[in-house]
């Protein structure tokens, strides 16, 4: 019983973090429409500038987070405008659209292992002194806490963004007809910026969660990416909630697979469990 | 009996009867016009009968005998092929490697050993005399005028050396010269013996040509005859203008 | 000079593998990120092979039936996706794949790897000398260059060029378009097995980090940077991408620096090609 309960504490962490990458992840696709996959290696970027802040130059909490999370947003915003903005103008295919995202995954992740090393870092000051509560038999630290609640906290008010203000609703019409929205009025292509930058911020802050969870390397991207999409893709493409409800299931059948397995499987379980739903359930579970 | 007959034939589309229970049939040596306001289902049945959309419900009949479920690859062995209202021509090869594609080996370890054959060579340079694209052969079709590109995506029907050939729109936005050059083909075919199955809008020419015509509206077909006796049937006006 | 030959000799492997690519990418239009997979399983079975004795001329070809037999399963999986999802899955695949690797230490040694991988050799001669492996692997590019020109000519070529534009108007006219596309995956990764048999039995140990995603990226920069639909380009790129960074450490990088350096070059050019020339150097399909 007791590993039911911690296996459950576990899956909702990382079901947290997922749902934070998947959210990112869907806003960008369901309105710039290509599968960005560099946007991930932003969010370990922001992870990494957080490191310099806190625990090179010394910044508290309160400010290393909020910048390292601005300057990956920014870095998003920008890369949208000169490399996604030009190529979307030109019509471009969203296979060159995924290319050169790739290129940009590639580019960060190595920038970051030139500037920072390949090693494993920690975010936290003093590793080993978070607090560990109980419940039901099972362990959760003090940062998981604080993830999951600053990840439905993020929810909670995106959420409302997108149902209730003006930016909600144009982002909406946009993703379901960019023409048709432009025609309206919407500025589709400075919405896009924002969502760029929104949706790297987001991303951002699973990044950060992981770096204080269990700790970053360079290609933490590419996992924290790939287990972002899966759980879009088992959501449903291109549904904002699918995406979160995707990473629970995702994250609930790693930690059950994981401890039926080992530990090891963890990637090969995630991806089987998204060629199982490529074949039977393509549309997702929640349809767009 | 029909070389081609299609009973009761539906396909629904999100809630849209795109086809009611069609009754249509086709003889060989005829050519057979497909007529009546767009939306009414003329390119959907064609697609249907090519294997492109899948039976909902209803029958098909080659050759009287009971057609099962096919995949599109199988309608050439059945004798069937088609040309494209928006000519699908594969642009990044040339005139020549688009009429092999319907000359050329089809299963693929037998294409993988197959490099250049005379016989193939011969039978697409016929065509394309005939159509005179044969000084263009080795240009990319995308380089092609548009008039070219309609006459190619014939080209590549008539390789095939079909029973039942249907041309969707072959002759829209075409000059009086390419016209009398299509024509001609499509009475040779009949003269040959296919079954020519034609989507037109130009009445004069269904009128030179056809044979026989089906008038379609909203998926059922509201008139069949000659040319001349569906196009005075009040309800075909009443197609055509709305009621 | 004999680091000249040792560089000459990666950039033929890897154009063996950049060929393989390309029949799948720029011949068919499927993008596939899966090539580590079966670059890997071909550098592991064979180095298993070749470690029990068997000769090199033995051990590649039953490696690369082991790959077919890994490819088929897996192509008929993948064959059910298209576009992008196509190429996340076959991301996925290459995913497990690696996992596979670092996992199943009975046979792969996981992370520690294989050492001690003995030199390919023919009738009492081993290719042990670095010029005599050049030969080897020249020889082995020549021959699967030929063979991708002879493919790209058959008609079984046109076939793919044209399901690379419109499969549904090509399926039309009697072909049967998951067959070729299934043929075409398997024969490329048996390519790519070659090619990791050749490189297992030259670098002598293998371990699974050379058989991660970021390899499966590697070699698409390289056609796409070639000119995708060009066999001639996958050469051509395979050799410029592996080349010029060597260039980079005659420059003076320090050597953990260097090999961030190369990926940092990678992506550029991939960016840079998709921002201003999608086609590659000589290619003839736009993405």
């Amino acid at each position: 019983m007791a590993i039911a309960v911690q296996i459950a504490f576990n899956a909702i962490v990382a079901g947290a973090m997922y749902a934070l990458v998947a959210l990112g992840f869907n806003l960008i696709y369901s309105t710039a429409r290509f599968f960005d996959v560099g946007y991930a290696a932003l969010a370990v970027a922001s992870a990494y500038a957080v490191l310099y802040f806190y625990k090179t130059l010394g910044l508290p909490l309160v400010v290393s987070i909020p910048l390292g999370i601005i300057i990956a947003a920014l870095l998003g915003l920008i890369i949208e405008k000169i490399i996604y903005r030009p190529l979307r103008a030109r019509k471009a295919s969203g296979t060159v659209l995924l290319v050169s995202s790739i290129g940009v995954l590639t580019v960060v992740q190595a920038l970051i292992a030139i500037v920072f090393t390949s090693e494993f870092q920690s975010l936290s000051r003093d590793i080993g002194s978070t607090r560990v509560f109980q419940f039901f038999g099972g362990a959760i630290t003090e940062t998981q806490l604080i993830i999951i609640a600053a990840a439905f906290a993020v929810m909670i008010a995106l959420g409302l963004t997108l149902r209730y203000s003006y930016f909600g609703k144009a982002i909406r019409a946009i993703a379901d007809d960019e023409e048709v929205a432009r025609i309206v009025g919407i500025p589709s292509e400075r919405l896009i910026g924002i969502v760029f930058f929104l949706g790297t911020a987001i991303g951002a802050i699973a990044g950060i969660a992981i770096g204080f969870d269990s700790g970053i390397q360079p290609t933490a991207g590419l996992a924290l990416l790939l287990g972002g999409i899966i759980a879009a893709i088992i959501g449903g493409i291109g549904n904002v909630w699918g995406g979160v409800l995707g990473a629970f299931v995702l994250a609930i059948v790693e930690n059950v697979g994981v401890w039926l397995i080992s530990g090891q499987w963890k990637a090969a379980i995630a991806f089987s469990v998204l060629i199982l739903f490529l074949i039977f359930r393509p549309k997702g579970l929640l349809q767009k | 009996m029909s070389i081609l007959a299609i009973q009761k034939l539906s396909k629904t589309f999100g809630g849209v009867r795109a086809l009611d229970a069609i009754d249509v049939s086709f003889e060989a040596g005829e050519i057979t016009a497909l007529i009546g306001p767009n939306g009414s289902g003329k390119t959907t049945l064609i697609n249907t009968v090519t294997a492109l959309f899948s039976q909902e419900s209803g029958t098909i009949f080659v050759h009287g005998e009971e057609r099962q479920r096919i995949r599109p690859h199988e309608i050439v062995a059945l004798g069937m092929t088609r040309t494209f209202q928006s000519m699908r021509l594969i642009e990044q090869i040339s005139v020549l490697d688009n009429m092999f594609l319907a000359l050329t080996e089809r299963g693929p370890f037998r294409a993988l050993i197959e490099q250049r054959n005379a016989s193939h060579e011969k039978h697409a340079e016929e065509i394309l005399k005939k159509i005179g694209l044969w000084e263009k052969r080795h240009a990319h079709a995308e380089k092609l005028s548009y008039g070219q590109r309609k006459l190619l995506e014939i080209g590549r029907a008539l390789a095939v050396d079909a029973r039942v050939y249907f041309f969707d729109e072959p002759f829209a936005g075409l000059f009086r010269e390419m016209r009398a050059i299509i024509s001609d083909i499509l009475r040779e075919l009949r003269a040959n013996g296919a079954a020519v199955i034609l989507v037109e809008h130009d009445m004069a020419l269904v009128r030179g040509l056809a044979d026989t015509c089906y008038v379609l509206d909203s998926g059922k077909v509201i008139a069949h005859g000659t040319v001349e006796e569906v196009l005075q049937k009040e309800n075909v006006i009443e197609a055509y203008l709305g009621k | 000079m004999d680091y000249f030959i040792h560089v000459a000799i990666l950039a033929s492997i890897w154009g063996i593998l950049a060929l393989s690519l390309e029949l799948v990418v720029g011949e068919t239009g499927l993008v596939s990120l899966a090539h580590a997979a079966f670059f890997g399983i071909g550098a592991y079975a064979t180095a298993i092979l070749l470690k029990i004795g068997l000769n090199f001329f033995f051990a590649a070809p039953l490696a690369m039936a082991v790959v077919a037999a890994v490819a088929l399963a897996i192509g008929l999986v993948l064959s059910r996706f298209k576009g992008d999802i196509y190429m996340l899955a076959s991301l996925g695949f290459t995913s497990i794949v690696y996992s596979i690797f670092l996992n199943w230490q009975s046979v792969t040694n996981g992370p520690l790897g294989l050492p001690a991988i003995p030199r390919a050799s023919l009738f009492g001669f081993s290719f042990s000398t670095i010029m005599s492996y050049f030969v080897l692997v020249i020889i082995m590019l020549a021959l699967v260059y030929a063979f991708c020109r002879w493919l790209t000519r058959s008609s079984f070529g046109r076939v793919l060029h044209a399901i690379r534009e419109d499969e549904e108007a090509t399926s039309i006219f009697g072909y049967r378009t998951t067959h070729y596309k299934l043929l075409v995956f398997v024969i490329a990764a048996m390519l790519a097995a070659l090619a990791g048999g050749l490189y297992a039995s030259y670098i002598s140990f293998i371990d699974p980090s050379s058989f991660m995603v970021a390899a499966s990226i590697f070699v698409l920069a390289t056609i796409i940077l070639g000119g995708l639909g060009n066999v001639r380009g996958a050469i051509l790129g395979a050799f410029i991408l592996i080349m010029f960074p060597e260039a980079l450490r005659f420059v003076g990088f320090p050597a953990d620096i260097a090999a961030q350096s190369r990926q940092l070059v990678y992506g550029l050019v991939l960016i840079l090609l998709m921002l201003f020339r999608p086609q590659g150097i000589w290619g003839t399909f736009r993405l």
